[in-house]
């Protein structure tokens, strides 16, 4: 249907922009992480840098990338050693997360290290951990800040066969089970911001709970703060100290069985985990330990909002074929009757008059002359 | 790093067209598509959370089950932008939610074949009417310069009152429209081809090709609207002597005809809904394929890159230059020398043990990287192994961009 009368939109006037956000609530079962499938979900690679875990068998179509876990520490931590196995690839592990995450400091650009607290200042450093990167399937546009929760099992691995993870969420009948959340962040707040992004600090909370009463955190008695969670690029750093209490945050016994080491078939306590299991090894045992993860993700709609004005001298007859019947206007009959159109669609045009897009109405709406209309258009993208 | 702008010839913005394939089948109140079986999970009795024969439009939610491994969903804050999932109407909307409430709604969201059997499509006596009938009426009339079987009142009937089969099928499954001339409707009576109806002429009608010496074989059983993805069938002949209920709650049985076809997509009708229908046969005697391409159009930028003879000779790869020189001359606080003289590594092959063959300008090509007008980077082609260029060679990469 050719375009005989269109109105020409006013830039300052008539368009406008505006911005959505869209957040979608991921609960990630820890039974999914650590068996359901009998870890045909996790996928190990040949490089054994990181392994990558999956909602549902990877072979299968439907799977889909949920997060990679890779571990490492830095040259300075007390666990590196040329005796240790994959020592350099944990080490340049770290280094690059700390690389694209903190970036660098001081005149000689040394490489930051990773600090359970938002200043970088040295101060709090964490020297080894693991990197939890989450998919940008899931991860979307970045992670809702403050809605962060992970439960881990702090446990031996005791009370079933050897060899097994078995039992590590209780012990002697008690939860052994703590929950890691970055209370402290929020859309106003409680946030860093470096190379890698807006970057919030995760608490243990359950220790919290019992000593900082007041809720505060970081808190005026007692900080057990575990690791970091980079929102936009979706990366999650958990210290060491989530398990120990080596970071001064008291209270919790390193778990003497954390790992299972299968070549040899031994237990080996947190420490020699880092050092003695390579690094898809050491990413098994944190999975084992793993109850629950949830979040909220967001997601940006960008919008242009034009509004098309309609005024009430125009737009009151149609070149619809079915708009004429004999000659004669169809939802008229006397010839002194205003007259009336229904308007189903409306076309956007570029300058050069070419048609960019087309809204339709949900109903055709009545357009007579006594009548005027400013149509909102909305163009998501 | 060499970077050379793309002349007039170099970049061509074109559209392919695809033609994905569907294939459904319907039988006992469940649509499968193309052969897909239905799987079951760990929480779930089905993998996707959906049907069979539904397409998951995310495919989110694999394997999961409330309670025990619990749903991702999305939600909204109810702000100034007004910001709202379709499902929620302006009342709603308005009434039930205070600025600031969250708005929620659930994946998956899926979408199949439906059918819909229509007694009484358009009454003037009653003003009774089916409304997705109405709808298609101006359509139908539209497309009668195609073929008078379109036509809502022809010679050959009357559609406001005929009994009509109508089946949607989803954008998602053709994407622009549906290929002509690729359409085949099966109607199967215990497992055996009783009718097979094609688009033989490309205009929509879909014509009763077979099996030979079928009832009705040549006749125009309906038609089908490439563009909107609807088929319309009016066909009531009976395609053999059999009695089947073939409307849900039926009290007698139907002879297999047209309008029955697809019986069980979607519309309520399954052996157990039928099973009053006291007829010779039942339901799951019956059952339908559907066959057809859909068509899709992606739009290809394709960009030749040229490295010419003299060209792109040098690598900045630190491996390009040989091990275990010193890279800087002098350096101090107020000077900084390279050395000027570093060797570049010889890698030409040699066709002779512990001989090293004459040396020669040549780097591997790895990655072309396209910049746009500003020198920002804004995508890289990988090749999937390295090139060799050698000084006198030109050598040209095609690259495609699907968008």
């Amino acid at each position: 249907m050719a375009v005989t009368n269109f109105e020409e939109l006013n830039t300052s006037t008539d368009v406008t922009t505006t911005k959505t956000l869209l957040y979608e609530s991921i609960p990630l079962t820890g039974t999914v992480v650590s068996g359901t499938y009998s870890d045909l979900n996790i996928k190990n690679y040949t490089h054994g840098q990181f392994q990558s875990v999956y909602d549902y068998p990877y072979l299968s179509s439907s799977a889909n990338h949920i997060f990679d876990i890779a571990l490492g520490y830095d040259e300075a931590s007390p666990l590196s050693g040329s005796s240790a196995v994959q020592n350099a690839k944990k080490i340049n592990m770290y280094n690059q997360m700390s690389q694209v995450l903190l970036g660098y400091t001081g005149s000689a650009n040394t490489v930051r290290v990773f600090e359970t607290d938002l200043t970088l200042d040295n101060s709090g450093t964490a020297l080894n951990g693991w990197f939890i990167n989450l998919s940008r399937l899931i991860g979307k546009d970045q992670i809702k800040k403050g809605t962060f929760s992970m439960v881990l099992a702090t446990a031996s691995f005791e009370g079933g066969a050897a060899g097994t993870y078995e039992n590590p969420f209780s012990q002697s009948g008690s939860a052994t089970t703590v929950t890691i959340q970055d209370v402290s962040a929020s859309d106003t707040g409680g946030t860093n911001n470096t190379f890698g992004g807006d970057y919030g600090v995760l608490y243990n909370t359950t220790l919290a709970s019992a000593s900082n009463t007041a809720g505060v955190y970081p808190g005026p008695v007692y900080t057990p703060a575990v690791g970091l969670i980079f929102y936009q690029a979706g990366v999650l750093f958990l210290s060491s100290s989530a398990f120990t209490g080596a970071m001064g945050d008291g209270g919790l016994a390193a778990p003497t069985n954390f790992n299972y080491y299968r070549p040899g078939n031994y237990y080996q306590n947190l420490a020699d985990t880092f050092t003695g299991s390579a690094i898809s090894g050491a990413c098994d045992a944190l999975r084992q330990r793993i109850k629950n993860v949830s979040f909220n993700n967001t997601t940006e709609i960008n919008s242009t909002i034009y509004f098309c004005r309609v005024p009430h001298n125009k737009y009151n007859h149609s070149a619809n074929p079915t708009y004429l019947s004999s000659s004669q206007i169809r939802v008229k009959s006397v010839a002194t009757d205003p007259p009336i159109a229904y308007i189903t669609t409306i076309g956007l045009y570029n300058s050069q008059q070419e048609l960019m897009a087309i809204a339709k109405l949900s109903e055709p709406l009545r357009k007579d002359p006594t009548n005027e209309l400013t149509l909102r258009v909305r163009l998501d993208y | 790093m060499s970077i050379k702008k793309f002349g007039p010839n170099d970049v061509i913005l074109n559209t392919m067209k695809t033609h994905p394939s569907c294939e459904f089948l319907i039988y006992d109140g469940r649509v499968y598509y193309n052969n897909q079986p239905e799987l079951s999970g760990a929480f779930s009795p089905q993998t996707l959370n959906i049907q069979p024969g539904h397409i998951s439009l995310y495919e989110y939610n694999i394997d999961k089950l409330s309670g025990s491994n619990n749903f991702i969903y999305p939600y909204v804050t109810k702000d100034s932008a007004g910001a709202v999932f379709s499902t929620i109407g302006v009342t709603t909307y308005t009434n039930q939610f205070s600025y600031g409430d969250t708005i929620t709604s659930s994946y998956p969201m899926s979408a199949s074949i439906s059918r819909e059997y229509i007694t009484t499509p358009s009454s003037s006596a009653t003003g009774e009417f089916n409304r997705h009938f109405v709808a298609l009426k101006n359509r139908l009339n539209f497309y009668g310069i195609r073929s008078q079987h379109y036509r809502v009142t022809s010679s050959y009937g009357d559609k406001n009152v005929q009994t009509l089969n109508l089946v949607s099928i989803p954008e998602i499954f053709f994407g622009s429209r549906i290929r002509p001339g690729t359409v085949s409707l099966k109607w199967y009576f215990t497992g055996s081809l009783i009718g097979e109806l094609q688009d033989l002429k490309r205009n929509g009608e879909l014509i009763q090709v077979g099996p030979a010496g079928s009832t009705g074989s040549g006749s125009v059983g309906g038609v089908i609207l490439y563009d909107e993805g609807f088929v319309l069938l009016t066909g009531s002949w009976s395609l053999n002597g059999e009695s089947i209920p073939m409307t849900a709650d039926s009290t007698s049985g139907n002879s297999p005809s047209w309008i029955y076809w697809a019986a069980g997509a979607d519309d309520g009708v399954s052996q157990a809904s039928t099973a009053g229908g006291g007829a010779g046969s039942d339901f799951v005697s019956a059952s339908f394929g559907f066959d057809f391409k859909g068509q899709t159009n992606v739009q290809v930028l394709t960009m030749f890159a040229h490295a010419k003879r003299g060209e792109v000779n040098y690598s900045n790869n630190p491996t390009y230059l040989k091990y275990g020189q010193n890279r800087v001359n002098v350096s101090a606080s107020n000077i900084y020398e390279e050395n000027p003289t570093l060797d570049v590594a010889n890698i030409v092959s040699s066709s002779y043990t512990d001989y090293s063959a004459s040396y020669k300008r040549q780097v591997y090509i790895s990655r072309v990287a396209i910049y746009d007008k500003s020198m920002n980077l804004i995508g890289i082609a990988t090749l999937s192994n390295p090139i060799l260029k050698e000084e006198d060679q030109d050598i040209s990469f095609k690259i495609r961009l699907d968008i």
